[in-house]
């Protein structure tokens, strides 16, 4: 009952920031100590953040081995039967037509009537001490198979791109709720107050289908929503001084904005016009450190080889490159989009012969340079990377319109699909679950997105369900009040 | 006191103690008395309803609703028993030792506190008295409080804010200067700073008559075209109003006349009523003009999804229970959300209730096509638009007449005869023929399927009756897909000949419902059947041009051609189910070749051919669909739309007082109930929106939630006093309600707060001090444009593009463009900047505009580096810096000069010689720097003298003084 008691008697969710400077006139100092020592956690694990100082490092509820996060999502869903999870019987079904069974009360985004079924496009092999699966279309990743925790038994109830996504990464299919980014930097902070600390990198050409929905901060305050860098211009919209302006003049200006503002404080007994001057003391950091952070040209040639990186060039290696030097600076998570994975066959830039090879092929080497990257560096312990799409993608072929397409693909397959981690907290060289003999549906040791969430939760230090955020009266939490009995996938930690 | 038995389950000897005392909390104050609202309702809510209230009622006993908690349990024993606590359960239980029998459980919560174990008990042997939550009550007019300080207050609001400063020992701060208050009262009021011109006026005026300067001054304001274009803003956050469809694809939508008529309105002083009631039902109303149609364009300011394969219905369903949501956070401020899945959790509002309040919303035409359909056309010309309206309206009564009369006729034809098809074929997938002539079709059917059916010939056929059913008979069964066929040709088949085209005159329709006209399946390409989804069995009469002669041994052939798909076009919708029969009935090819048949459809032409001739904006709009094709309601069981229960008729939870009608309540029912007398709510949510948007923050801070998880209000007498005033004597004046909290003395005072106030009172809910607040996302742009000289007036039309950074709109699967408008549309007011709901502008964004995916009730703001980035670096503030130091260029002097000049501009009054010495500090610095770096001044000006000044601009436009109203 500490929920209304929490709603009754301590307004926090209605607190502005003006409340809080009165209740805290300690002071800063006071407030951060209560931070790292967990004092901060309110009855119901409500969280109290000083809206001034909302990112500072703030302790979780409980020793959490992964210190930060690099999530990597292949929008539009890359299809498991091609990669990691191998299934020998569907090949025996190929271009039989699809069983009634698999078709009963199924919802399609466009397969018609009755499929034919489709093996897989390529060969499987295992690979490393653990012997984990992995297709020819990623070899230099199957060399790090032995730090990489599967999971097969993956499962959603969405089967469209920007539904699925804005459930992966908040808990619902609809927008407005809070991303795990947002969640993750609430309740940590970040240990560089001179980034962003929840950056999302995007690549592929297009941002993803849910639009900027997938990494909002949703009912939590606004300063906890990812801030989208990019590769072009600014990583940071608007982090360069203009033409004319260098960083000697900028120094005057904000010089003069700190005295006048000062002075405007003294009058006005406004806080709110300190922590202004504060803001953009801040901002002329974030200049120096967010460029300094975005540049690779500073990288040795070795690792350019390692990632196969091209500096100035919009891609995944350069993102994948990029969430190393910001985890390095304590950026708490970092978000990586990777766009054109969606391989229905309609085209072929999205065939399984064609787009989705060049697809693995630009990911294959950066997935495991990044691995290898953060091992070498000492990272990657406390670094949870995660790879992952929205769905999987159906064991038949795809026959958009109801007639047989000139390129093979797949369609949307809410039923099942293969996420991996790695790193911080987790089994390395361990495949979780199993779909059935045509990795059509997941049936053992099932994994739902929040599931999936309350785990990712855990490896960060929070017990899902006490990792709350109070909305109109209600504990919102990452793994959604409105479908309770999600369970931390214990057999993957580490 | 209005007072409401309460009849449930009680003896009649304890009703007369239970009569709902209505009183809320605050009005009780300091009465030796247990008081429901401020003791007891607490500590339900914070020991009971997590197991006892509206999600959970264990025990059968809920602490929510009287009845409930004062009826007999699962047990027999009955929780309260008034008067009476020895025979009240709950006593009982939360004093026992026993771990097995004592609440709350011992692994749900802690015991009941001593104090409050004895506050519970007071209570039940006080009777127990029960109130709802003050929100709920309606609003009374308190009495007007005492002062002992009689000069200071100018307006009624002000007894109240006085009655209570004095009450806590404070006093009111002094009086804003005149710069002050006409900056903060014209941000405010338009969203824009005055002149130099206004002030210097105002200050002239003050001199003679001080009250009647700032009147006059206020006046003005209001009068102003630009009061519409800032009070849109706070509307438009509401109304979740947007360029775009939202999700994945993101298109584009024309609805920016509806957010003209929404600064029109304002502007006009349209009272809030009648606001409410047009854009909640402006469709329904009688003779409704060409405003009132556009006016309902608000709701379908919902989002609609146009990936490939989304579920036109279940999107249908979404947007459905957003105008649910939508209307009671915009109106009455009531989380009604939460009950789409449950009973609301602590407040009175069980399940059913969200349902048959969606009902209101569940019969309109559009259903999540990628078209928006329906839509309306709003005329170019102001002068054309109501006969453009009228002409709309009677084109689809024309359609529905001409239907109707065909229909009467066919309802006399008895002797129709079922074809069983002699053969069946599919140009894809199977089609089978059951005994009883049933035609089913299985397998793969492409989106364009062709159906070919033979059936034996008919001598003197005159008409063709196609029955569509659907898969189950189960109403409460998941709606499945629609069945729809776009085309009908008929041959007769003479062996040894060629086949002979059977000529086809009309189509009957069973009703006209959804975006496709069944006359077109004869005339060309369109389609009928049910779309998207059925709704149960269909029939349509395809009538011939005359009856069929035939030889004996002729056959028919029916081609039956697909092509309509549903699901953003991905998903084919051909028939599944049906059956064909036949007629003999002359009635009928007489009547479709009558001469008066062939005017009615010449009358409809004829409207339609007028109506094209008027040009103008296709705007999504609300339309009913006709009787015989409204949709059901049902409950969804735990929220979801798969799982449904019981079929529920539109109405009203029974806590807001519906009222009572002969027959089911209609949208314009409850849009009138929104506002009138009886909705406790409405009144005091605006009242509490207008002053929270003049003094930063509501006297109900939660602006989005009145209900018992909200805030209670600081100043309840004063909201329900400038409630009913709003309601009252103010007919709903938005401009009147402004009007006086813009020239009381409270809003007049100076924004200064001292160390000791801020310990007190560090959020001025006392109001002890003026307001000072962030400028709004919309302010900080238009403000930089207003003093840089580049602001365009220029009003309404469609949205436009001032600069934002490359790259901002990679929307997947869109190939629209961010055009940047070069000319005055570069430099219009904020309000009309396109709003793409997946990548909304950036300044707009870092300072806390929402992304109007949903309606927004409250913006927070934040305080964060990257607003000083963009304020600082942002190409389009540099633009502004550099017309700024222009303007301070222009009449010369020296540079001290023209630095006091923009600092003018910003200040109205004398700068602070603090402010000029900064400044003026910089400038020598930077031109120092400028000297020896002239590639650098070179970027910003032609001279160093030049840039120094341009980076003084720059400055200016960063000052805390400029950001802050």
């Amino acid at each position: 009952m500490n929920l209304f008691q929490q709603l009754e008697y301590d307004s926090l969710l209605h607190r502005t920031r003006r409340h809080f400077l009165r209740d805290c006139t300690t002071g800063i100092g006071a407030l951060w100590l209560a931070s790292m020592t967990g004092r901060a956690w309110g009855a119901e694990g409500v969280l109290k953040r000083d809206p001034a100082h909302p990112l500072l490092p703030s302790a979780p509820q409980l020793p959490g081995k992964a210190k930060r996060v690099i999530y990597l999502h292949m929008a539009g869903s890359p299809s498991q039967l091609e990669l990691f999870d191998h299934k020998p019987e569907l090949a025996k079904m190929d271009g039989k037509d699809c069983p009634d069974s698999f078709l009963k009360g199924k919802q399609f985004a466009f397969i018609q009537g009755v499929p034919k079924m489709l093996g897989s496009q390529y060969p499987f092999k295992q690979h490393g001490k653990s012997g984990q699966w992995v297709s020819d279309r990623m070899p230099q990743f199957a060399t790090v198979a032995d730090d990489v925790c599967f999971i097969k038994s993956m499962y959603t109830d969405q089967f469209n791109h920007g539904p699925a996504q804005l459930l992966m990464h908040t808990g619902t299919q609809n927008p407005g709720w809070a991303s795990t980014g947002a969640w993750a930097t609430y309740g940590l902070g970040s240990e560089n107050q001179n980034l962003p600390g929840f950056i999302v990198l995007t690549s592929g050409g297009k941002n993803p289908d849910a639009g900027k929905s997938v990494w909002g901060s949703g009912f939590l305050p606004s300063v906890y929503q990812g801030v989208q860098c990019r590769s072009q211009g600014d990583p940071v919209l608007f982090l360069s001084n203009p033409p004319g302006i260098t960083r000697g003049l900028r120094r005057r200006t904000l010089d003069a904005i700190g005295e006048i503002n000062s002075k405007s404080a003294k009058e006005s007994g406004d806080p709110e016009t300190l922590t202004r001057i504060a803001q953009y003391e801040l901002a002329f950091r974030m200049q120096v450190d967010a460029s300094d952070a975005f540049d690779i040209k500073q990288e040795p040639a070795g690792i350019h080889a390692l990632y196969g990186t091209q500096p100035g060039k919009e891609s995944f290696a350069n993102n994948c490159l990029l969430a190393r030097r910001l985890a390095e600076r304590g950026v708490r998570y970092i978000q990586l989009f990777d766009w054109g994975w969606d391989s229905h066959g309609a085209g072929e830039n999205e065939a399984l012969s064609h787009g989705f090879k060049d697809k693995c092929q630009s990911v294959d080497r950066p997935l495991m340079a990044l691995i290898t990257d953060l091992k070498q560096r000492g990272l990657f312990e406390d670094t949870l990377i995660v790879w992952s799409g929205e769905f999987g993608r159906t064991p038949m072929r795809e026959n958009r319109n109801g007639v047989e397409m000139k390129f093979v693909g797949r369609d949307h397959n809410p039923g099942a699909f293969t996420l991996w981690m790695a790193g911080g907290g987790v089994k390395g060289g361990f495949s979780y679950g199993e779909t059935d003999d045509f990795g059509y549906q997941s049936v053992i040791d099932k994994v739902s997105v929040h599931d999936f969430h309350a785990t990712l939760l855990q490896l960060l230090g929070f017990n899902h369900m006490k990792f709350t955020y109070p909305v109109s009266g209600v504990n919102m939490r990452l793994t959604n009040v409105t479908k309770p009995g999600s369970e931390v996938v214990k057999a993957v930690l580490a | 006191m209005n007072m409401r038995p309460f009849h449930f389950g009680v003896s009649m000897l304890v009703v007369s103690a239970f009569f709902a005392a209505k009183s809320p909390a605050w009005s009780a104050a300091a009465s030796p008395q247990v008081e429901f609202n401020r003791d007891i309702r607490p500590l339900f809510a914070k020991h009971c309803t997590a197991c006892h209230g509206g999600v959970k009622t264990a025990g059968k006993i809920s602490f929510l609703y009287r009845d409930k908690a004062l009826a007999e349990g699962k047990s027999g024993e009955r929780a309260i028993v008034p008067g009476d606590e020895a025979k009240s359960e709950v006593m009982r239980r939360v004093l026992s030792k026993d771990p097995d029998d004592v609440m709350p459980k011992p692994d749900h919560g802690p015991r009941l506190t001593d104090k409050e174990i004895a506050t519970l008990q007071q209570w039940i042997k006080e009777g127990a008295k029960w109130s709802e939550h003050w929100s709920f009550v309606p609003p009374e007019e308190p009495e007007k409080p005492k002062l002992k300080g009689k000069s200071w207050a100018t307006t009624s609001a002000d007894h109240f804010i006085l009655s209570r400063l004095e009450a806590e020992g404070l006093k009111p701060s002094p009086e804003a200067t005149p710069a002050e208050w006409l900056r903060r009262v014209s941000l405010d009021l338009t969203g824009l700073l005055p002149t130099r011109e206004e002030y210097e006026l105002f200050v002239k005026d003050r001199r003679k008559n001080a009250a009647a300067a700032k009147a006059h001054v206020v006046d003005r304001l209001l009068a102003s075209p630009q009061f519409g274009e800032r009070w849109a803003s706070m509307w438009l956050d509401l109304a979740r109003y947007s360029d775009t469809f939202g999700y994945e694809k993101d298109p584009h939508r024309d609805i920016w006349p509806w957010r003209d008529w929404v600064i029109r309105a304002l502007n006009a002083d349209v009272p809030f009523d009648q606001f409410t009631i047009k854009q909640l039902a402006g469709d329904l109303l009688p003779n409704p003009t060409a405003d009132d149609l556009l006016a309902t364009a608000f709701h379908r300011n919902t989002q609609n999804n146009t990936e490939g394969g989304t579920d036109d219905e279940e999107y249908r369903t979404v947007a459905v229970l957003d105008r649910v949501s939508t209307t009671w956070t915009a109106w009455n401020a009531t989380t009604f959300g939460c009950v789409q899945c449950h009973s609301h959790p602590y407040d009175p509002f069980p399940h059913r209730d969200y349902y048959r309040f969606a009902a209101f919303f569940n019969n309109t035409e559009d259903c999540d096509q990628n078209d928006d359909y329906p839509r309306y056309t709003f005329a170019d010309d102001p002068a054309k638009r109501d006969e453009s309206a009228r002409l709309q309206r009677e084109s689809r009564r024309l359609r529905e007449q001409l239907n109707a009369d065909a229909q009467a006729l066919s309802a006399k034809v008895t002797d129709w005869k079922p074809l069983v098809p002699t053969e069946a074929k599919a140009s894809g997938g199977n089609l089978t023929i059951a005994s009883d002539g049933r035609i089913n079709a299985s397998g793969t059917l492409p989106i364009s399927v062709k159906y070919t059916l033979t059936i034996p010939v008919v001598a003197g056929m005159t008409a063709i009756k196609i029955d569509i059913f659907p898969e189950s008979d189960n109403p409460k069964n998941a709606p499945e897909r629609g069945q729809i066929f776009s085309k009908l040709t008929a041959a007769l088949v003479v062996p040894g000949a060629s086949n002979q085209p059977v000529k086809l005159k009309e189509v009957i329709a069973d009703y006209l419902a959804g975006p496709r006209d069944p006359r077109k399946v004869i005339e060309g390409e369109g389609g009928f059947g049910s779309y998207p989804v059925m709704s149960g069995p269909r029939w349509g009469i395809v009538v011939l041009d005359e009856p069929l002669m035939a030889p004996e041994r002729a056959t028919v052939e029916l081609v039956i051609e697909h092509g309509v798909a549903s699901n953003s076009g991905v998903q084919g919708c051909p028939l599944k189910h049906f059956a064909v029969s036949a007629t003999k009935d002359t009635r009928l090819t007489d009547f479709v070749s009558s001469t008066a048949r062939a005017e009615a459809w010449n009358n409809w032409r004829t409207v339609n051919f007028s109506l094209k001739k008027i040009p103008g904006t296709s705007v999504p709009v609300m339309i009913e669909r006709s009787r015989p094709s409204a949709r059901e309601t049902r409950v969804f069981i735990r929220g979801n739309r798969l799982t449904r229960d019981e079929v529920v008729l539109p109405g009203l939870p029974d806590v807001v007082q519906p009222p009572k009608k002969d027959g089911p309540l209609d949208r314009l029912d409850m849009a009138r109930w929104l506002v009138g007398n009886q909705n406790p709510l409405a009144a005091r949510v605006l009242a509490n929106r207008l002053w929270a948007e003049m003094f930063g923050h509501g006297i109900v801070e939660t602006l989005e939630d009145f209900g018992t998880s909200g805030a209670k209000p600081t100043h309840p007498e004063l909201l329900d006093h400038l409630a009913l005033r709003l309601r009252g004597e103010l007919k709903w004046s938005v401009k009147k309600f402004l009007r006086e909290i813009a020239l009381s003395a409270t809003y007049a005072q100076s924004s200064r707060t001292t160390p000791k106030l801020l310990e007190k009172d560090a959020a001025n809910h006392l109001y002890a001090h003026g307001p000072r607040s962030r400028l709004t996302a919309e302010m900080v742009r238009d403000q930089a444009l207003t003093v840089s000289g580049l602001l365009s007036t220029k009003q309404f039309g469609p949205p436009v593009f001032p600069p934002q950074p490359d790259g901002v709109w990679s929307t997947v699967y869109s190939g629209e463009k961010w055009n940047t408008s070069t000319n005055e549309n570069r430099f219009r007011r904020s309000v009309y900047t396109y709003s793409r709901r997946t990548a909304g502008y950036p300044l707009f964004l870092t300072f806390d505009a929402p992304m109007r995916d949903f309606c927004t009730a409250r913006r927070l703001p934040s305080n964060t580096p990257l607003q000083s980035l963009a304020v600082l670096n942002d190409p389009a503030f540099m633009e502004m810096a550099q017309a700024l130091s222009n303007r301070m260029e222009r009449d010369g002097g020296s540079p001290r000069q023209k630095i006091e000049r923009g600092c003018r501009l910003l200040t109205l009054g004398e700068p602070p010689r603090a402010m000029v010495n900064s400044l003026a500090k910089l400038y020598d610095g930077a031109l120092a720097d400028y000297r020896a770096d002239e590639d650098a001044a070179a970027k910003l000006g032609a001279t160093p003298e030049q840039a120094a000044l341009v980076l003084v601009a720059n400055t200016l436009l960063n000052l805390d003084s400029f950001l802050t109203r």
